[in-house]
């Protein structure tokens, strides 16, 4: 490790507790703790996992001009985005896009959270708070907004997994009335304190906190965003709540195999500086209802015109753990063996197996009971052309050859948008 | 880590136990903890030839998927079918019952094979840290 990688609030609390390091977005952070990626990934499944993840960044953008220059620089179109009525987004809900460079390549993607009244925060991934805040400055010529990258200011913890709300529920004041109203993608408080219509939420010892149903790991749970200084007691607090749960600290290695299982993109990744279209994630533009065209002009949207001059990016899952570690010499092969393309993200979710062609994961209700769960190979491949939903590809690398299969969706029974009643 | 002075090394972390004229081989406990969680091994087929030099498997973790490969030249007779079921105990025992393959050498090129004593490996092990 280089001495100019960052690290977060939680560095030294990780180093205490076994964690294996690793570089990501330039800080070092946990991979895995000593219970090791497969049950950390299982963990959050059946239980729940702690994740520090305060490498990530995040940006305030303040003033009348704020949503303008989100309308143009954010693929998500604000004032159509919520439910299916698609309303628009309001103080104490926040949505899922991508900012787009002028090739219609992806710069980062990110959640943009409604404050209030022309109040924003946007969170991107590490490293990228400079990149993203220069960006909407040079775009923000003439409109009245202040952008400013908080990123140091803040901590971030992740608590995923079905007893998420029960864990935090111990933590702060009045849970009864801050779990009332909350669906996915909707969030209460603020990490700084201030007052915000939909309420604050504050630990019990009065620390305030922004607390959001939003997370990447497919599972029910939430995303902590508070001060800096005060996320090692957070923490503490979260990991001696959890134990009664058997809930574990999870590093970045289960978190990337839990995604996978999702179906959700990493930035830099599975989504990059090609034209982000001819992906598993359309619900990141703004399509007009009958998907003809786009319900606002944004930056970046001319070069997302002709789709079908773009290659396709599509997910699969193996018929075992056995995986290609995505590179240069991985290619995707059709039937006649011929290349068709690459492989973005390969990972093995451990919490799922086949049995008679369907897929079942350790928390589907009706999974048969001598079923053995050894985990699947699953990711994204990126092809030259459409490949339909259930067409065999092998995925070479080397001499070895791994048969995977095209599909929409990974692991079966996630909680991530159950209802908050169900899980309190 | 375990490092057992009954066992020779390869610097690719695996180790062999000699026994007449038959090698048993798995990886290390270094090998197994820096792999991490063990989620598949390919087997080779009894019966194979395995030069040496040759891979003789492939080891896959959560994080990565790597060969085995064979220091010597020899004929798979024996392979842990136990791992099919519990690729784990390679990470639990892995100079016990998380053993990979048993080979027929000729014992006459185990002094030709270049492999490492326990302390050469326990040095090679340092510098890797």
């Amino acid at each position: 490790m280089t001495d100019n990688m960052k690290r977060t609030p939680l560095y030294d609390w990780h180093l205490s507790h076994g964690a294996k390091m690793g570089d990501f977005g330039g800080y070092e952070m946990p991979l895995w703790y000593t219970a090791g990626p497969k049950d950390e990934h299982l963990s959050v499944v059946s239980n729940s996992g702690i994740f520090d993840t305060s490498h990530m960044a995040a940006v305030s953008v303040k003033g009348a001009g704020a949503f303008d220059l989100l309308q143009h620089c954010f693929t998500k179109d604000l004032s159509a985005c919520i439910g299916p009525a698609r309303k628009q987004l309001v103080a104490g809900r926040c949505v899922y896009g991508v900012f787009l460079n002028e090739t219609g390549g992806v710069i980062d993607d990110a959640l943009v959270y409604m404050n209030g009244a022309d109040a924003y925060t946007i969170i991107v991934n590490a490293g990228m708070g400079q990149q993203v805040s220069d960006h909407l400055k040079h775009h923000a010529d003439g409109k009245n907004v202040d952008i400013l990258d908080l990123t140091d200011q803040l901590g971030k913890i992740d608590v995923q997994g079905p007893v998420a709300a029960k864990i935090v529920s111990t933590l702060i004041q009045d849970p009864e009335t801050v779990f009332e109203k909350m669906p996915y993608f909707s969030f209460k408080g603020d990490f700084f304190g201030d007052p915000v219509e939909a309420g604050e939420v504050r630990l019990t010892d009065g620390t305030p906190i922004l607390l959001s149903r939003t997370g990447y790991t497919g599972e029910f749970g939430f995303e902590i965003f508070l001060k800096a200084e005060q996320t090692v007691a957070l923490w503490e607090k979260l990991i001696e709540a959890g134990k009664a749960f058997e809930v574990l600290p999870c590093g970045l290695a289960s978190r990337d195999s839990l995604r996978a299982g999702a179906v959700l993109p990493l930035s830099h990744q599975d989504i990059g500086n090609w034209p982000f279209i001819n992906n598993p994630w359309p619900f990141a533009l703004p399509y007009n209802e009958d998907s003809s065209g786009f319900t606002k002009p944004f930056f970046g949207a001319a070069s997302l015109a002709d789709p079908d001059k773009h290659e396709v990016t599509q997910a699969f899952v193996g018929f075992d753990p056995r995986k290609v570690i995505p590179g240069e010499d991985v290619v995707v092969l059709d039937d006649a063996l011929t290349p068709i393309g690459t492989v973005l993200t390969c990972a093995t979710d451990m919490a799922i197996a086949r049995h008679e062609g369907r897929i079942f994961s350790i928390a589907s209700e009706d999974r048969p009971t001598d079923l053995k769960f050894r985990g699947l190979c699953c990711g994204f491949v990126k092809t030259s052309s459409r490949l339909a939903t259930g067409q065999i590809v092998m995925l070479q690398a080397g001499k070895r050859q791994l048969k995977v299969e095209i599909v929409e969706d990974v692991r079966p029974a996630r909680t991530a948008r159950r209802a908050m009643a169900k899980m309190i | 880590m375990e490092v057992r002075s009954e066992l020779l090394y390869t610097e690719e972390h695996e180790w062999m136990r000699i026994d007449g004229n038959i090698c048993t081989m798995g990886i290390t406990d270094f090998a197994q903890d820096a792999l991490t969680d063990i989620v598949y091994v390919e087997l080779p087929e009894i019966g194979t030839i395995i030069e040496s030099g040759e891979v003789i498997g492939n080891i896959e973790s959560v994080k990565a998927v790597s060969e085995l490969y064979s220091p010597i030249t020899g004929e798979v007779v024996d392979i842990n079918r136990s791992l099919e079921e519990e690729p784990e105990l390679i990470n639990t025992e892995p100079y016990d019952n998380g053993w990979i393959v048993k080979l027929q050498i000729d014992p006459g090129e185990v002094n030709s094979a270049s492999l490492l004593t326990e302390e050469a490996y326990l040095k090679l092990t340092e510098k890797a840290d």
